[in-house]
């Protein structure tokens, strides 16, 4: 068994920055994948259903009052070079 | 975070309030149009409109269109802003 | 009144560690990051507080963008700390058991699934690749330039036809673009020993106007990576339309779905 197996291959894939890891394809993956264990688990977050949906319901009345409570959320290149200072 | 403090809030809220309608009726209007817009095209392809009626609809189309332009930057709204997410269905009006 | 804990499920792995080689490693609660061991398998776990995320508490923080992206991004660490080590199977976020013992019981009750999904990730890493069509705004635009200079004697028409031309310029666009990323999606699969479609991104979230026309994560052997590489930049090329966006190297997160044959479950797309 290598070590590895889930490292960075060979270093000439350019396209991969070390930049921060964009927000949305973190999401795209940590809510709606992975194993799933539940029964007389306290809390799982499985039906994530629920979250999609607090967090589209969330965007969703963003977008129609035009009220922004937070600034938009930048895109991946941006989020490189701005901490959190909102 | 920056959140705007109780007093702000109001007055950011009722601007926003007046904006957030003006972006859905400009949104069901662009909606329209557009549904018009491809229903005259469909019926020029049809070939059962004489030219004048034509240029009417097209006349028409056109102010209405410039029209929306104007009421869109009165309330300082993007095109981007006239939309409205149907959740799993997507956005209301494509993309362009 | 005692402080009600939890444990907090990062990943799955067999690989033991020792203390020092978690020293240091932090979870979503702040907490010291540890395993629990039973049957040959180790689960990667944090001690958390209920106050602050057990399931009201955590319901909440999950519903506000800046504390989701907190403890999502403090998950991720802790999974691809397990997943630079050694294969690891991530857990879906927030999922907290009672205690070590039933996180130990768990790893008894599921362990031949767990240990096959690890040896379907073994020397293996996920890839994510996006594109987005780039030009079909252009092309309306282009289409619209085009027609500009028809005749000023029937505006009226001019302006339908011009219309006319745009609408299919536009429709043109996003034919070629869900073809072209059709071809991404099967070239890439064709290289990977898994694939994956999520949902496209919602734009609000990506800050990007462009349509996303594929969101794809791919299980791609490490020895293949460099090819796999190659072949991105090779369809970027050849499909101009598209902007592609390779992100990587992930854990499998998309890939670590697990099932039981007492449930019979299918797997997930």
């Amino acid at each position: 068994m290598t070590a590895t197996s889930a490292a960075h291959p060979s270093g000439s894939t350019g396209e991969v920055a070390p930049q921060r890891l964009a927000l949305v394809d973190l999401l795209d993956r940590v809510l709606a994948t992975g194993v799933v264990v539940s029964g007389e688990v306290i809390l799982s977050i499985a039906d994530v259903d629920l979250v999609h949906v607090s967090l589209q319901a969330l965007i969703s009345s963003v977008r129609v009052d035009g009220d922004r409570p937070w600034p938009a959320v930048a895109g991946p290149t941006q989020s490189a070079h701005q901490p959190e200072e909102r | 975070m920056g959140r705007p403090s109780p007093q702000q809030r109001i007055e950011v809220d009722r601007d926003s309030a007046e904006r957030g309608l003006a972006a859905l009726v400009l949104t069901i209007i662009e909606l329209l149009r557009q549904l018009m817009e491809r229903q005259a095209l469909r019926r020029i392809d049809q070939g059962d409109l004489t030219d004048e009626q034509i240029e009417r609809i097209g006349t028409t189309l056109m102010a209405l269109e410039e029209r929306m332009d104007e009421l869109r930057k009165h309330f300082g709204l993007t095109p981007e802003d006239l939309n409205i997410d149907l959740g799993p269905l997507g956005p209301l009006l494509p993309r362009e | 009144m005692a402080e009600e804990l939890g444990v907090w499920a990062y990943a799955i792995t067999t690989f033991r560690s020792e203390p020092k080689d978690v020293a240091g490693v932090t979870g979503v609660d702040h907490e010291p990051v540890r395993t629990v061991e039973m049957a040959g398998l180790v689960a990667v776990v944090g001690t958390v507080h209920l106050d602050e995320f057990g399931e009201e508490p955590l319901r909440r923080k999950l519903d506000d963008l800046d504390s989701l992206e907190a403890i999502a991004r403090a998950h991720h660490e802790v999974v691809a700390f397990a997943a630079r080590r050694a294969p690891a199977v991530p857990m879906r976020l927030a999922t907290v058991y009672r205690d070590d013992a039933r996180v130990a019981a768990v790893l008894a009750e599921r362990h031949d699934d767990l240990l096959l999904a690890l040896k379907q990730i073994a020397g293996r890493t996920e890839w994510g690749v996006k594109a987005y069509a780039a030009n079909a705004a252009n092309a309306t635009a282009a289409a619209g330039q085009a027609e500009a200079d028809a005749s000023s004697t029937r505006p009226g028409t001019a302006y339908l036809l011009r219309r006319r031309t745009q609408l299919s310029a536009g429709e043109n666009a996003r034919h070629e673009a869900a073809e072209s990323a059709r071809d991404v999606h099967e070239t890439l699969s064709g290289l990977a020993v898994a694939a994956r479609l999520h949902a496209p991104q919602d734009p609000q979230l990506t800050g990007e106007a462009g349509w996303m026309v594929l969101n794809g994560a791919y299980l791609v052997e490490d020895a293949a990576a460099e090819r796999f590489a190659a072949k991105v930049r090779a369809l970027r090329d050849r499909h101009t339309a598209l902007r592609l966006e390779l992100t990587g190297p992930w854990p499998a997160y998309s890939f670590s779905a697990i099932f039981s044959a007492i449930e019979d479950k299918e797997p997930s797309a």
